[in-house]
């Protein structure tokens, strides 16, 4: 099947953040089923991130405050060099800027690399302390930051919109107006807060954090059939995705290609693997020849 | 989602030396040789610790004060909570013939925990070297005396044993005796070094390697080793000798807390 042009050997897709930047681990991923792997976010500076633990569990996934680690933009890339060398894979680069002038920069760096896609990480949770509100929760900075960008950008670009926005599929229209090629959502959901009532403190280290996990699935499938029935761009749809009958789930809601984060974290790095095989597995007896044939075809009552 | 988080108070405290200290915790945790836990100071932050040995009813952490997360530790006091989660990784595998173990610094808490576990499964033959800079930096003298058929030490300015290393009393030993395993948990330079001799030998063996490592369950991707995307805190931290082949960047490199490549 393709995406946004590009051939993809499957539609599931290595979500940002998980399993960090290092070219082996992105490559591994491809090996293991996906289709495309997306990086960590990059930030024009190298970020440490924040204080351990940046994970917790609870019963309906996890919450996360990672705070964008990252080896910034120029190592960043250095990897993703080193993903194409001699390998088949479609690489979505995640960037993460402070202000539209530091997306265009990162934008331009990407210009120079072999990255197949540009995300922009516009609805990052974890740093609003330090960035303040998310901006895909800011209708004229989602305009503003992608039509910077697009001016710049070689690559087809995707925004990464948050669902905590009140009208999420009108923030889509805004990206696609500004000319946003594709569209990734939902990034994680909250803030959350999981507390060890022995301690009487928040588990995560940063406190709170964005939620993920099965619990947001069904957040995440309304929020891209709205977004899917209001624009005309693709969408990498994430979201809460564990198994193959959540993929087929998404991408009848609309999503052309699929992301699993969280879901690594329940089923170990198997979940690419499997998740493809029960994928085709529902596709071979419900008869639908292709990925594509899934897209959208949700007939609502 | 699964939770393997437990918060307990600190039940004892040790010195070992100036600047080691064992905590032991009340828990029953199932843990094997060579596994660690995150360990959570509230407010501070959250590091992996290697076991240094579990029982019934405890778990004990073997640490080495080296910065603010140590430091804050070694502040805490008996009935201080602290919060872990695991065990987690691969731990040694369990052979029970001729056995060395090679250890170096303060990398030989889980060798002493696998010296007992081979001791209860009734090993024919445990011989241990226990390497460190000095007599005052040796850990566990008396413990794998007693554990093991043969116990050694070498020091870097011969204050007590071999003067030397840990990997040239074991040059001595596998031209004296012939053994089927090696277990070796040292600096990382120093287990290469033993990996060679392991080799030159034929000897199979496993080694103890770290990383730096923040989510300690497979998804952060900060313990990654290249090329093929070995993720350390799920895959290893023991690897035995045909995976350390494939780690090119063994020796090498390792990446920093941003994700940097950088050399060891």
């Amino acid at each position: 099947m393709r995406f946004l042009g590009k051939e993809i050997q499957s539609p599931l897709t290595l979500a940002s953040g998980i399993l960090g930047i290092s070219f082996s681990s992105l490559q591994r991923v491809i090996r293991d089923g996906a289709g495309m792997v997306t990086t960590k976010s990059l930030s024009l500076e190298p970020r440490i991130g924040h204080a351990g633990p940046i994970i917790a569990e609870f019963e309906g996934g996890l919450i996360n405050s990672v705070g964008l680690t990252n080896p910034g933009i120029h190592d960043g890339l250095l990897e993703v060099e080193k993903f194409h060398k001699e390998f088949a894979g479609v690489s979505i680069v995640s960037v993460f800027g402070a202000d539209p002038d530091e997306f265009v920069s990162l934008a331009e760096a990407v210009n120079h690399s072999q990255a197949d896609f540009l995300e922009l990480n516009l609805s990052c949770p974890n740093v609003a302390d330090e960035f303040k509100r998310p901006f895909a929760l800011i209708p004229e900075k989602i305009t503003e930051i992608v039509s910077a960008v697009k001016t710049v950008s070689k690559l087809p670009v995707l925004a990464k919109l948050s669902p905590n926005a009140y009208d999420v599929a009108g923030m889509a229209s805004l990206a696609e107006t500004a000319g946003a090629d594709g569209i990734t959502m939902i990034n994680t959901l909250g803030h959350g807060m999981v507390i060890d009532a022995i301690a009487r403190r928040p588990v995560l280290h940063n406190n709170f954090g964005g939620i993920s996990g099965p619990c947001i699935k069904p957040l995440a499938l309304k929020l891209i059939r709205d977004v899917y029935l209001k624009v005309n761009i693709p969408i990498l749809g994430t979201g809460g995705v564990s198994n193959g009958l959540d993929a087929v789930e998404m991408m009848m809601a609309g999503a052309a290609a699929v992301a699993i984060g969280s879901a690594v974290y329940d089923r170990g790095l198997d979940v690419f693997r499997s998740t493809r095989q029960e994928m085709e597995a529902f596709m071979a007896e419900h008869g639908y020849a292709d990925y594509a044939d899934l897209i959208g075809i949700l007939q609502e009552n | 989602m699964k939770c393997d988080r437990q918060t307990l108070p600190i039940a004892a405290i040790r010195a070992e030396n100036p600047s080691l200290r064992t905590f032991v915790l009340e828990t029953s945790l199932k843990a094997h040789p060579g596994q660690f836990i995150m360990l959570t100071i509230f407010g501070q932050g959250e590091k992996p610790f290697s076991i240094l040995d579990v029982t019934n009813s405890s778990c004990s952490l073997t640490i080495k004060n080296i910065g603010p997360f140590t430091e804050a530790l070694f502040q805490l006091k008996v009935g201080d909570l602290l919060s872990i989660r695991g065990p987690y990784g691969k731990p040694f595998s369990t052979e029970t013939g001729r056995v060395l173990m090679v250890g170096g610094g303060f990398a030989t808490p889980p060798l002493r925990f696998q010296a007992k576990a081979l001791q209860e499964l009734g090993v024919n033959y445990l011989v241990n070297i226990n390497g460190a800079r000095s007599a005052d930096d040796l850990l566990y003298v008396p413990d794998f005396n007693d554990l093991c058929h043969r116990s050694l030490i070498a020091t870097d300015d011969g204050s007590l044993g071999h003067l030397g290393t840990s990997v040239a009393v074991m040059e001595t030993v596998l031209s004296e005796e012939s053994f089927d395993h090696v277990y070796i948990s040292g600096p990382e330079k120093m287990m290469q070094a033993a990996a060679q001799v392991a080799r030159r030998y034929e000897i199979p063996f496993e080694v103890n390697l770290e990383r730096y490592m923040k989510c300690g369950v497979g998804i952060c991707g900060s313990c990654v080793m290249d090329p093929h995307g070995f993720i350390l805190c799920m895959e290893g931290p023991v690897v035995d000798h045909e995976i350390l082949e494939k780690l090119s960047e063994f020796g090498v490199y390792h990446r920093d807390k941003t994700g940097r490549i950088t050399a060891l």
